[in-house]
């Protein structure tokens, strides 16, 4: 044996001795006639004393505390530098009557996102080996989910606590009550929110609930929800939407959905072993690899894997056949090539598209209502609505074998995949100017320049997802990734930029609705603000669009130029030594 | 006597797509049974079901008189993949000791180590299974498979990856748990396998096509696609 062997061997008996010491002092020490479950949470522990054991302490700490400095502080700093003045009774008045209801829509849309993910098998995730060896165990099932799902429902209602706290603060700027009680009103609102969306799930799926009646009573819900919204109704999440207003004013009855959630939770754990084994095998092997892209901050697999974790595929039968082309030519081709993929989009991504256009239009509605904070939301959903359409130009990057053997510059093939996506935001932009008036009020001074601003709003949008989707395709001049040559003090820097680039680029397209606020504001033309701000939309477009066809050819030059710089001054030093 | 595996009716859909039409089935205690078919025949859902991975859209099946995927089916059932999968944070004698432990195995080292030393493990007993090759791999989730006591071993594709000594070490030990009494159902391509089983099930399409002892037919046939 050699000495590294040896070596080996012996700290893989250390190891093993260690593990031996830690179960010991853990008193995980098995009895005689230890039971599968005793088993069960004694190797538990012991797998949970390898992990601990394994974190690096002092890194972890300063994680936190960046995370702490970065994202809390940063939060709180962005808030206090929105300028947005107090609302005036009036408008408190009216908030008072309708946010309840309006709130209530993202109850109910929990329950139905629950529902559905519950129908899909969610939203519990094992690790693939659990499956295999634990649930495939003599052991009791409930006893062996119970903490994955205690975990999970954890987290929801932690993550809908944040974003709730983060909310309210920014609702405490404007409205009347103090700023922390707005954010423990949020906290609350938010918790209540994960609650609802977890207590589904987990009904859904322990009650084997088929997908379409999951789906049924779930938009029976949000739409219930939504005309009591738009009429002043009772709706089923009117006392979820309370409790976003408990720092301004609390009724002890808004806490009553909050305990039918909690009930249903808790049925939920209950129902445990009702669980379907399938779907759990299904989601470990889709969770593990969603959790490592999102490491990587692989965008396009978090989508990919996001669909088929919620089982949504492509139709096998388009919406409409394209009959044979009348003309032929690569402009034509690439125009086919798209609507072949568009067509076959599930009816859920449609309805996805639609939410999302009319969302765009409600956010930028409520920006020239003074709340700016809201361009920030819109430019998201318009980020996110560009990644959901531009399907074909990312299936073109997905598949760089196929781009690379086609005769053509691979600038001007991903500029072609542009155009068929781009002529959906047609119908997009009637639900977007439509959704926007209607938040307005149905004002008719605002109709004109909703018309004017919709369809270059949305196309200014949908540039960030454009650019995240181009920018993560394979260079075609360089096997190596240059991020590897950044030194490490860059190599943050470099990543949040690369991270936020995109999401500044559709916030760049969306904020010319700042114009006609302005204009609102001043007395001036509405209609010649919003000509302005959608030229400066389409400015924005038109740039990313030539971004793309040229990108290529221009990182070419620079190189080229670069590699030419670099030849000359060896040459000049080598010219200089042998002088 | 209750049969070691039997179906009812058992089917299987994804969306519009059959993968197994309704089969009725039944393999006595102690049958040594092979499971051929081309892919995409339905091999490996059956085997799912049976073992309770994959829900039946249809019908039932049950392992030793009790419904499959309930606790006495678990008991009595061993399962071996034809894509192992490990804890990334368990040596590979960890993971025997999980698996057996779950099980109840008393005296589930000695055991182990004679699972590891036949197929050539030993030397790799402290490290993580999942930095494996494939074909370690295969030999890990073998020797998981058959740590623990089981009346009905159900294996998918065992000799994928497996070198010639891990090959005939595998066969050594399905003969010698068929000699204890197991009864063993082996879904897999190696058509030479086939002749040392009692009975052979061929599936085409989802659908049984043959059931009858391997030496009535001509295997290669059956494993044509329609």
């Amino acid at each position: 044996m050699s000495e590294h062997e040896q070596g080996a061997d012996e700290r893989a008996d250390e190891r093993a001795d260690e593990r031996a010491d830690d179960a010991a002092a853990a008193g995980d020490t098995p009895g005689p006639d230890e039971s599968a479950e005793t088993a069960l949470r004694r190797l538990r522990r012991t797998r949970q004393l390898h992990r601990l054991g394994n974190i690096e302490w002092f890194e972890a700490a300063y994680r936190v505390y960046i995370l702490a400095i970065f994202g809390g502080g940063g939060i709180l700093w962005l808030s206090s530098g929105v300028q947005d003045a107090t609302v005036s009774a009036a408008t408190a008045a009216d908030v008072s009557a309708h946010a309840p209801a309006i709130l209530g829509l993202f109850a109910t849309f929990a329950v139905l996102a629950g529902l559905r993910g519950g129908a899909q098998g969610g939203p519990i995730a094992l690790e693939g080996a659990d499956v295999v060896h634990v649930m495939l165990s003599p052991v009791d099932r409930r006893s062996a989910l119970l903490r994955p799902a205690v975990q999970r429902v954890r987290g929801a209602v932690f993550s809908g606590a944040v974003a709730g706290a983060i909310a309210g603060q920014f609702a405490g700027r404007r409205l009347p009550g103090s700023l922390l009680a707005w954010a423990g009103g949020g906290v609350l609102f938010g918790g209540s929110i994960g609650l609802l969306w977890a207590g589904s799930a987990l009904l859904a799926h322990t009650l084997r609930l088929p997908r379409w009646a999951a789906t049924a009573t779930g938009v029976v819900l949000f739409v219930w929800q939504s005309v009591a919204a738009a009429r002043e109704l009772p709706g089923p999440g009117n006392s979820v939407g309370d409790l976003g207003l408990w720092g301004w004013r609390q009724h002890p009855t808004d806490l009553i959905t909050t305990a039918v959630a909690l009930v249903a939770v808790i049925v939920g754990l209950v129902q445990l072993r009702r669980i379907s084994l399938e779907a759990l095998a299904r989601r470990a092997a889709l969770v593990a690899q969603l959790r490592f892209a999102v490491t990587m901050q692989d965008l396009r697999t978090v989508i990919l894997l996001r669909r088929q974790l919620n089982q949504e595929h492509p139709r096998r039968r388009p919406w409409v056949r394209l009959g044979a082309p009348q003309r032929t030519g690569f402009r034509v081709l690439m125009w086919r090539r798209g609507m072949h993929g568009i067509l076959r989009f599930p009816l859920t991504r449609i309805v996805r598209i639609v939410a999302l256009a009319a969302g765009i239009g409600v956010l930028q509605a409520a920006t020239v209502r003074g709340t700016t904070p809201a361009l920030l939301g819109s430019a998201l959903l318009g980020f996110v609505l560009g990644l959901e359409l531009m399907e074909p130009l990312a299936q073109e990057v997905d598949q760089p074998d196929y781009t690379d053997s086609f005769p053509v510059p691979r600038g001007e093939l991903m500029y072609r995949h542009l155009i068929a996506p781009m002529t959906l935001l047609l119908p997009l932009a009637v639900v977007a100017g439509a959704a926007a008036v209607l938040t307005l009020g149905a004002d008719s001074r605002a109709i004109v320049p909703a018309a004017i601003l919709a369809l270059p709003t949305l196309l200014g949008s949908i540039c960030g997802g454009i650019v995240s989707i181009v920018r993560d395709a394979p260079d075609p001049l360089s096997s190596v990734n240059q991020q590897t040559f950044i030194p490490p003090e860059m190599a943050g820097i470099s990543t949040t930029v690369r991270l936020l680039w995109p999401f500044v680029v559709s916030t760049l397209g969306t904020c010319t609705v700042l114009l006609p606020r302005q204009a609102l504001r001043n007395g001036d033309s509405l209609a010649g603000a919003a000509t302005r701000g959608a030229i400066g939309s389409l400015l924005i477009t038109a740039l990313v669009c030539y971004w793309v066809k040229v990108r290529d050819e221009v990182r070419k030059k620079i190189r080229s130029f670069m590699e030419e710089g670099r030849a000359q001054t060896s040459a000049q030093r080598q010219q200089r030594s042998s002088a | 006597m209750t049969a070691a595996l039997s179906t009812h009716q058992l089917a299987k859909d994804y969306g519009d797509r059959p993968a197994l039409l309704p089969l009725d089935l039944e393999v006595p205690a102690g049958q040594h049974v092979a499971l051929v078919g081309h892919n995409g025949s339905g091999k490996t859902t059956l085997l799912q079901m049976a073992a309770g991975l994959l829900d039946p859209s249809d019908g039932t099946a049950a392992i030793a008189g009790h419904p499959s995927g309930s606790k006495g089916a678990r008991a009595a059932l061993s399962w071996l993949s034809d894509t192992p999968t490990f804890y990334d944070d368990l040596s590979l004698w960890e993971h025997l000791e999980y698996v057996a432990r779950l099980h109840g195995v008393a005296g589930w080292g000695t055991k182990a180590e004679t699972l590891l030393e036949r197929l050539h493990l030993t030397a790799r007993r402290d490290d993580i299974p999942t930095t494996f090759s494939r074909g370690l791999r295969q030999k890990a989730a073998i020797a998981l498979a058959l740590v623990r006591p089981f009346e009905v071993l159900l294996v998918d594709e065992p000799f994928v990856g497996l070198d010639q000594a891990g090959k005939e070490a595998l066969l050594a030990l399905l003969d010698e748990a068929a000699a204890s009494g197991a009864t063993l159902l082996v879904a897999t391509h190696e058509l030479a396998f086939v002749h040392r089983v009692q009975r052979l099930l061929a599936l085409r399409d989802g659908e049984l096509v043959y059931d009858g002892p391997p030496a009535d037919t001509d295997v290669h046939t059956l494993v044509l696609p329609a």
